[in-house]
C-alpha cells in the first residue's frame, strides 16, 4: 500500500514537472521569437548567417530580453538542473518518511541496479583491492603512464584537429592557417597536440630507458619489452608521418629527406621509398599516404599493441628490482 | 625475493589511484598550460612547400637529428642500415640477456652504457642544432 501510493505520488511529481518545464520553455520562445537571419524574406542568397552579436548575460536568456542559438540550451539546462535538483529532494523526503532507513545515495542505487544485473565488482574487486607496495610508489614508475596520458590528450586534440584539416596540397595550408587564425581555440589545441607529441617521446625514451637500467626485460618480461620498443616505434612514426601533414616548406624538405634515408637502405631501399612515397616523388599521394598512417592505421596498431603491454604488465606485475 | 616478511604497501584503491590521478593532474595543468601559450603564440607555418625550391638548411624534427647528424658523417648506405640493425638488436635483446641479476654490478653497467648513450645522442642533437 505505502509502495503504491510512493509510486503515484512520485509519477505525478515527474509528469508534473515535466509538463510545467515545457509549458516555461515554450511560453519563453514563443513570447519573443528569434529574430530571423533574414528580415526582409527576399534574399534567399544569403544562406551563412551573420556572425552571432556579443552575448550580454546569462540571466538575459530566462527572462527573454535576449536570445541567440544557445538560448534553448542555457534555458534547458537552468530548468532542467533545477527540476532535477527537486524531484531528487522530493524522493529522498519520501523514501526517508516512508522508509524510516538510512538515506542510499541514488549513485550507489545505480551502481547496485548494474551489480544486480552484471556483477561489475566481481571483476573489478580484484583489481581495485589489489596492494600497492610503497617500492612501487617512485616516480619513475609513472613514466609509462604519463604515456598514456599524453597519448590519450593526442587522440582527442587530434580528433579535433582533424575536424578542420583537409589532406590535400592544394588546401592543407590553408586549412592549417584556418585552424590557428578562425577556429575558436584552434591554436591552443594545435600548441597542445605539438608539445605533447614531444613530451610523448620524451616520456616513452625515459620508460624504456628505466625499464633498460633496472633490467625488467629479463625473463619472464621479454614480451613486454618487444612490445614497448614497438610502441616507441609507433610513437616516433607518429611524429614522422605528423611532419608532413602541415605542408609547409619545413614539412616537405624533411620528409624528402626522412623518406631518401629510408631509399638509402641496401636491397629493401627503393621499396621502403615507393611505400614511404607512394611513388618516386613526394606528391597528394605522398600526404594521402601519410594522413591515413597518422590518423588511422598507427593509432589502431598502438592501441592495439598498449593494450597488449598492459595485460602483460598487470599479468607479471612490476619487477621489483634488487 | 623477500616472500618471507610482509611489504610494506597501501590498498591500490584509493590509496595509490589518488596519487596517479595527482600526476595525471600535473601533467594535465602543464598540457593546459601549453594551450595558453599557443593562444598567444601559435606553432605557426613556414613558407608553403615549393618543390622547385631547395631551402638552404634542412632540418628535422629534434628526435631524429641526432641520426640525421651522424650521417652526414658516415657513408650513406651505412647509415641507414646501422639504424635499422639497432633497432632489430633492441628489439630482441631480452633474448639476448636472459641472465637475472644476482648482484649490483650488471645494474651499474646498464646505467653507465646508458648514460653514455644518452649524453652521445644529446651532443649529436646540440650539435646538429648549432651545425
Amino acid at each position: 500500500m505505502k509502495t503504491a501510493y510512493r509510486t503515484i505520488l512520485i509519477v505525478l511529481i515527474s509528469v508534473g514537472f515535466i509538463l510545467f518545464s515545457a509549458a516555461a520553455v515554450h511560453a519563453y520562445t514563443a513570447a519573443e521569437p528569434v529574430s530571423s537571419i533574414n528580415p526582409e524574406g527576399n534574399d534567399l542568397l544569403q544562406v551563412v548567417p551573420p556572425a552571432p552579436e556579443k552575448d550580454t548575460c546569462i540571466q538575459c536568456h530566462l527572462d527573454g530580453s535576449y536570445s541567440n542559438i544557445w538560448t534553448p540550451l542555457i534555458r534547458w539546462v537552468v530548468f532542467g538542473g533545477a527540476g532535477v535538483l527537486f524531484l531528487f529532494g522530493v524522493a529522498r523526503s519520501i523514501s526517508v518518511w516512508n522508509t524510516r532507513t538510512e538515506w542510499i545515495p541514488i549513485p550507489t542505487r545505480i551502481l547496485k541496479w548494474l551489480d544486480d544485473r552484471y556483477q561489475i565488482s566481481d571483476f573489478l574487486k580484484p583489481i581495485l583491492s589489489k596492494p600497492v607496495p610503497d617500492w612501487q610508489r617512485r616516480w619513475w614508475y609513472c613514466l609509462g603512464g604519463l604515456t598514456v596520458f599524453l597519448f590519450l590528450v593526442q587522440g582527442i586534440t587530434g580528433i579535433m584537429l582533424a575536424f578542420y584539416y583537409k589532406p590535400t596540397p592544394a588546401e592543407a595550408y590553408a586549412s592549417i592557417q584556418f585552424i590557428e587564425n578562425e577556429v575558436l581555440l584552434g591554436s591552443a589545441v594545435r600548441m597542445i597536440h605539438h608539445w605533447s607529441a614531444n613530451g610523448m617521446i620524451v616520456m616513452a625514451c625515459a620508460d624504456m630507458l628505466r625499464v633498460f637500467i633496472m633490467g625488467a626485460y629479463k625473463p619472464p618480461r621479454e614480451l613486454n619489452w618487444v612490445s614497448g620498443v614497438v610502441l616507441l616505434i609507433m610513437t616516433l612514426a607518429f611524429g614522422f608521418t605528423g611532419y608532413l601533414l602541415p605542408w609547409d616548406q619545413r614539412a616537405y624538405w624533411a620528409t624528402t629527406v626522412g623518406t631518401e634515408i629510408a631509399g638509402a637502405i641496401p636491397v629493401i631501399g627503393d621499396l621502403a621509398l615507393i611505400f614511404l612515397r607512394g611513388g618516386w616523388n613526394i606528391t597528394s599521394l605522398t600526404l594521402s599516404r601519410f594522413f591515413a598512417l597518422h590518423i588511422l592505421i598507427l593509432p589502431l596498431i598502438t592501441v592495439t599493441t598498449m593494450a597488449m603491454h598492459f595485460i602483460m604488465v598487470r599479468k607479471q606485475g612490476v619487477m621489483k628490482p634488487l | 625475493m623477500s616472500e618471507t616478511k610482509p611489504e610494506k604497501s597501501v590498498p591500490f584503491y584509493p590509496d595509490h589511484v589518488t596519487l596517479e590521478a595527482k600526476v595525471a593532474l600535473g601533467m594535465g595543468i602543464l598540457v593546459v598550460i601549453a594551450g595558453i601559450i599557443g593562444l598567444f603564440m601559435p606553432v605557426g607555418l613556414g613558407a608553403p612547400a615549393d618543390p622547385m625550391d631547395t631551402p638552404a638548411h634542412i632540418k628535422p624534427e629534434w628526435y631524429f637529428l641526432s641520426l640525421y647528424q651522424l650521417l652526414q658523417y658516415i657513408p650513406q648506405t651505412v647509415g641507414a642500415t646501422a639504424p635499422v640493425v639497432a633497432v632489430l638488436i633492441v628489439l630482441i635483446w631480452p633474448f639476448l640477456d636472459q641472465k637475472p641479476d644476482t648482484t649490483k654490478k650488471p645494474f651499474r653497467i646498464r646505467s653507465w652504457f646508458s648514460l653514455i648513450t644518452v649524453l652521445i645522442i644529446i651532443a649529436l642533437t646540440i650539435w646538429g642544432k648549432v651545425s
